[in-house]
C-alpha cells in the first residue's frame, strides 16, 4: 500500500530520450493505467518503478521514500510481464512460491498463501503443472498469481494481457479489476489498448512521444481530451477529424467546411473570439452524429455512404466528404445504402475543436 | 511441437540413391567401428593369437580372429608392471580440472556477455574466439617458455592451465548462445520477486543446463584426447594416458598387447560418458542454435 509519486522524472538512452520530465502522483489504492502507443515511454517508466532501468532524472517515491537507487527486490513491487516470465523448469506451484521462498518464509505460510492465491484465480487444479502444460490464459494467471502470494506496496502489470485472445481478454479485465478492488493495493497498468485503460483504471495517464500527455478518470479524458492526439487515440471507433475555418457571421460563430456550416453554441463562441476566418480542426465521435437519408431541419453535413459495416448492436457508416471520410455510428436499421447521398446531424455539447498548430483543445 | 510428415516419392534416381546410400553407410560402419573393434578384441589376446592372419583370398580364413582364449594379463601388466593407475588418475584431474574451471568462468563471461552492452563489445567477443583459430603447435612453444618460466611444466596445474586456455574461449562462445536463449523476463521477474542479480543468473542455471552439459563434454573430450599439450606440457610428472600410450612402443620391443589394452582403457571412458549423455549432448547443442 503505497501513494507512488512520479517527480519530474527523465529516461534516456543515449542520445535518445525515452520519456520527459514526467509528472504522476498515483494515491493509495489506486488503480492507474499508463496508456499511449508502442514507443510512448509507458514500458520505460514502468521499468524505472520496478527498478529494471535507472532514473535518468528526476524522482520516484513510494509514500514519501526516495526509491531511486534502491534495488529491485527492496523495493517491495510485484510485477506481472507482458510474456508471463514464468520459470520454465519450476512447477505452478514453486513460481508462485519463489518470491516468498525468496523472502524466507516458512513452508507452511507459503503453502497458505500459494492455495490461497491459487483458490482467488482458479488455477488450484493446475499446481503441479510446468508452464509448458498450461494455455495462455492459465500462464497469464499463474503469473498474476506470483505477485499476488506476497503483499506488496504495489502492483506493476505490464500489458499483462496484450497477448491472449479477445474474448479472455474481456473476461480478465474484469477479473483484474476486480482483483485490484478486493485487494485495495495500488496498481500501475501498462496498455495500448485504451479499451483496458477505461474499462478497468480509476486514473489514466496518457503518453505520446515520451510525454505525458492527460492525467485524467477515463470519463474526462474521454470526454474532455486536452488534445486532439489524446482525442484520437482514446475511444473506439476513433473520433472523426474535419479542417474546417472560423467565421463569425450574423452574430453568430460558423465552422465552414465544403459539406457543411454550422453554428456553435454560444459559450463555444466565447472561447473561439476573435479566431475570425483562422482554420480549425474539428473532431466529433462517430456516437456524437446522428446519420439520415431524409435532409433534416437543423444544420447538418452533407456526404455520400462509402461502406457500411453492421457489427450487431450498432451499425457503423463510414461516409466520404469532399476531403475527408468520416464514421458515424447509427442503429442497425439504418436503410441506406453504398454510393447513396447522407445528412449528418451533430451533438454541438459533443464536438470538439483543436488549434491547427499545436493540437491544443479549445473545448 | 507438432510431427512433420516426411514425403518421398520413389523414382528410379531416388532408388538407386538409397542403395548408394546403404552400401556407403556399411562401408563407413566398417571404417569406424572395425579399428575399435580389432584394438579391444587384441587386447584380450596374447602375442601369437594376435598376429595370427589368414592368407590373402582366404576369406573363411578371417574366423581365426576369433579363435583365441581371453587373457586378461596385458590390464594386469598395465596396472602393475606401468603405473597406468596414476596416468588415469592425471587424465581425470587434467580433463575434469580443466572443464569445471572453464564452466564456471565461461558461464560467468557468457552471462556477462549476452547480458551487457558495451562499446567495443562485438571485438571482444570476437577476439575471444579468435584466440581458438592458431593450430595449437603456432603456441605452443611460447606457452611452453612461459609455463617453464612460471614452473609449471610438467605440473598437473600446469596442465589444467594449458587445456583451460583452449577451452575457456570456448565455453564462452558456446555458452553466450544459451545465455542469449533465456529471456531476460526471467531474470528482471526473479530480482523483482527479490533475487539479487548473481542470484538471478544462479536461478536461470538450469535453464542452460543442456548447454553446460554439453560443454563439459567437449572440454573433457578435448583434454582428455590431447596428446600435443600432455606430451610436452604434462610430460614428467603429469602424464596422461595417450602419452603413456604412446612411450608403450618402444625401439626393441612394442609391447602390441598393452598397447591395445591401454588404448582400450583410453577410449571407453570417453565412449560410457557419451552413451550417458548424449541426449543432453544432442538437445545442447542444437537448442543454442535455434531461437524458439
Amino acid at each position: 500500500m503505497a501513494t507512488v509519486t512520479i517527480d519530474k522524472v527523465w529516461k534516456k538512452y543515449g542520445e535518445f530520450t525515452a520519456v520527459k520530465d514526467l509528472n504522476i502522483n498515483c494515491p493509495d489504492g489506486t488503480f492507474l493505467s499508463i496508456l499511449g502507443p508502442s514507443g510512448c515511454g509507458k514500458s520505460s517508466t514502468m521499468r524505472m518503478i520496478a527498478g529494471l532501468e535507472h532514473i535518468s532524472a528526476g524522482e520516484i517515491r513510494f509514500d514519501d521514500q526516495r526509491i531511486n537507487d534502491l534495488a529491485p527486490k527492496d523495493r517491495d513491487v510485484a510485477m506481472v510481464f507482458e510474456n508471463y516470465a514464468l520459470y520454465p523448469h519450476k512447477t505452478v506451484y514453486e513460481n508462485m512460491a519463489n518470491p516468498l521462498r525468496l523472502r524466507g518464509q516458512s513452508d507452511s505460510q507459503i503453502k497458505e498463501r500459494v492455495t490461497g492465491a491459487a483458490k482467488l484465480l482458479e488455477i488450484g487444479q493446475l499446481l503441479e503443472r510446468r508452464p509448458s502444460e498450461l494455455s495462455g490464459g492459465q500462464k497469464q494467471r499463474v503469473a498474476i498469481g506470483r505477485a499476488i502470494v506476497r503483499e506488496p506496496k504495489l502492483f506493476l502489470f505490464d500489458e499483462p494481457i496484450a497477448h491472449l485472445d479477445a474474448k479472455l481478454r474481456a473476461h480478465m479485465r474484469s477479473e483484474i479489476k476486480h482483483l485490484q478492488r478486493s485487494l485495495g493495493t495500488t496498481m500501475i497498468y501498462v496498455t495500448h489498448d485504451q479499451l483496458e485503460a477505461m474499462s478497468m483504471a480509476d486514473m489514466i495517464a496518457v503518453m505520446h512521444e515520451g510525454e505525458l500527455q492527460q492525467l485524467g478518470t477515463p470519463r474526462e479524458v474521454y470526454n474532455n481530451p486536452v488534445n486532439a492526439w489524446v482525442a484520437g487515440f482514446v475511444g473506439e471507433p476513433a473520433m472523426n477529424f474535419m479542417d474546417a475555418t472560423i467565421e463569425d457571421k450574423g452574430g453568430k460563430t460558423w465552422f465552414i467546411h465544403p459539406n457543411f456550416s454550422i453554428a456553435v453554441t454560444p459559450e463555444q463562441s466565447r472561447i473561439l473570439n476573435g479566431q475570425n476566418s483562422k482554420a480549425i480542426r474539428l473532431g466529433v465521435r462517430p456516437d456524437a452524429l446522428t446519420i439520415s437519408g431524409s435532409k433534416p431541419r437543423d444544420d447538418h453535413v452533407k456526404g455520400d455512404i462509402f461502406v457500411t459495416e453492421l457489427l450487431g448492436s450498432d451499425m457503423i457508416v463510414d461516409v466520404n466528404l469532399a476531403d475527408s471520410r468520416i464514421r458515424v455510428k447509427t442503429n442497425p436499421e439504418f436503410p441506406g445504402l453504398e454510393g447513396e447521398s447522407c445528412f449528418i446531424t451533430v451533438n454541438r455539447d459533443k464536438w470538439h475543436a483543436f488549434s491547427t498548430v499545436d493540437g491544443r483543445a479549445y473545448f | 511441437m507438432a510431427s512433420r510428415d516426411i514425403v518421398n516419392y520413389n523414382t528410379p534416381l531416388s532408388k538407386a540413391f538409397n542403395w548408394f546410400a546403404t552400401i556407403f553407410v556399411a562401408f563407413y560402419l566398417v571404417w569406424t567401428v572395425l579399428p575399435i573393434f580389432v584394438m579391444i578384441v587384441s587386447s584380450f589376446k596374447d602375442l601369437l593369437e594376435a598376429f595370427q592372419i589368414p592368407a590373402v583370398g582366404d576369406w573363411l580364413g578371417a574366423r581365426v580372429f576369433f579363435n583365441f582364449s581371453p587373457t586378461f594379463q596385458h590390464y594386469i601388466d598395465l596396472f602393475t608392471q606401468q603405473p597406468f593407475g596414476t596416468y588415469l588418475f592425471n587424465s581425470i584431474v587434467a580433463a575434469g580440472g580443466s572443464a569445471i574451471i572453464s564452466v564456471v568462468l565461461g558461464s560467468m563471461a557468457a552471462y556477462s556477455l549476452s547480458r551487457t552492452d558495451f562499446k567495443f563489445k562485438n571485438d571482444l567477443f570476437f577476439w575471444i574466439i579468435s584466440t581458438r583459430m592458431a593450430p595449437v603447435v603456432a603456441v605452443l612453444v611460447p606457452l611452453f617458455a612461459i609455463f617453464r618460466s612460471l614452473n609449471l611444466v610438467g605440473s598437473l596445474p600446469g596442465l589444467i592451465l594449458a587445456y583451460t586456455t583452449f577451452n575457456l574461449p570456448f565455453a564462452i562462445w558456446i555458452l553466450k548462445g544459451f545465455f542469449d536463449n533465456v529471456p531476460y523476463a526471467i531474470e528482471e521477474a526473479q530480482m523483482v520477486d527479490g533475487a539479487s542479480r548473481p542470484k538471478a543468473l544462479i536461478s536461470i542455471l538450469p535453464l542452460v543446463a543442456p548447454g553446460i552439459a554439453a560443454f563439459i563434454v567437449l572440454c573433457i573430450l578435448f583434454a582428455w584426447n590431447d596428446f600435443l599439450f600432455a606430451a610436452i606440457i604434462g610430460s614428467g610428472d603429469a602424464k596422461t594416458l595417450p602419452v603413456a600410450t604412446k612411450e608403450l612402443v618402444q625401439p626393441q620391443n612394442i609391447q602390441w598387447g598393452t598397447i591395445m589394452a591401454a588404448g582400450t582403457v583410453t577410449t571407453l571412458p570417453m565412449m560410457l560418458l557419451g552413451l550417458v549423455i548424449r541426449k543432453y549432448l544432442v538437445t545442447g547443442l542444437t537448442m543454442g542454435a535455434v531461437k524458439e
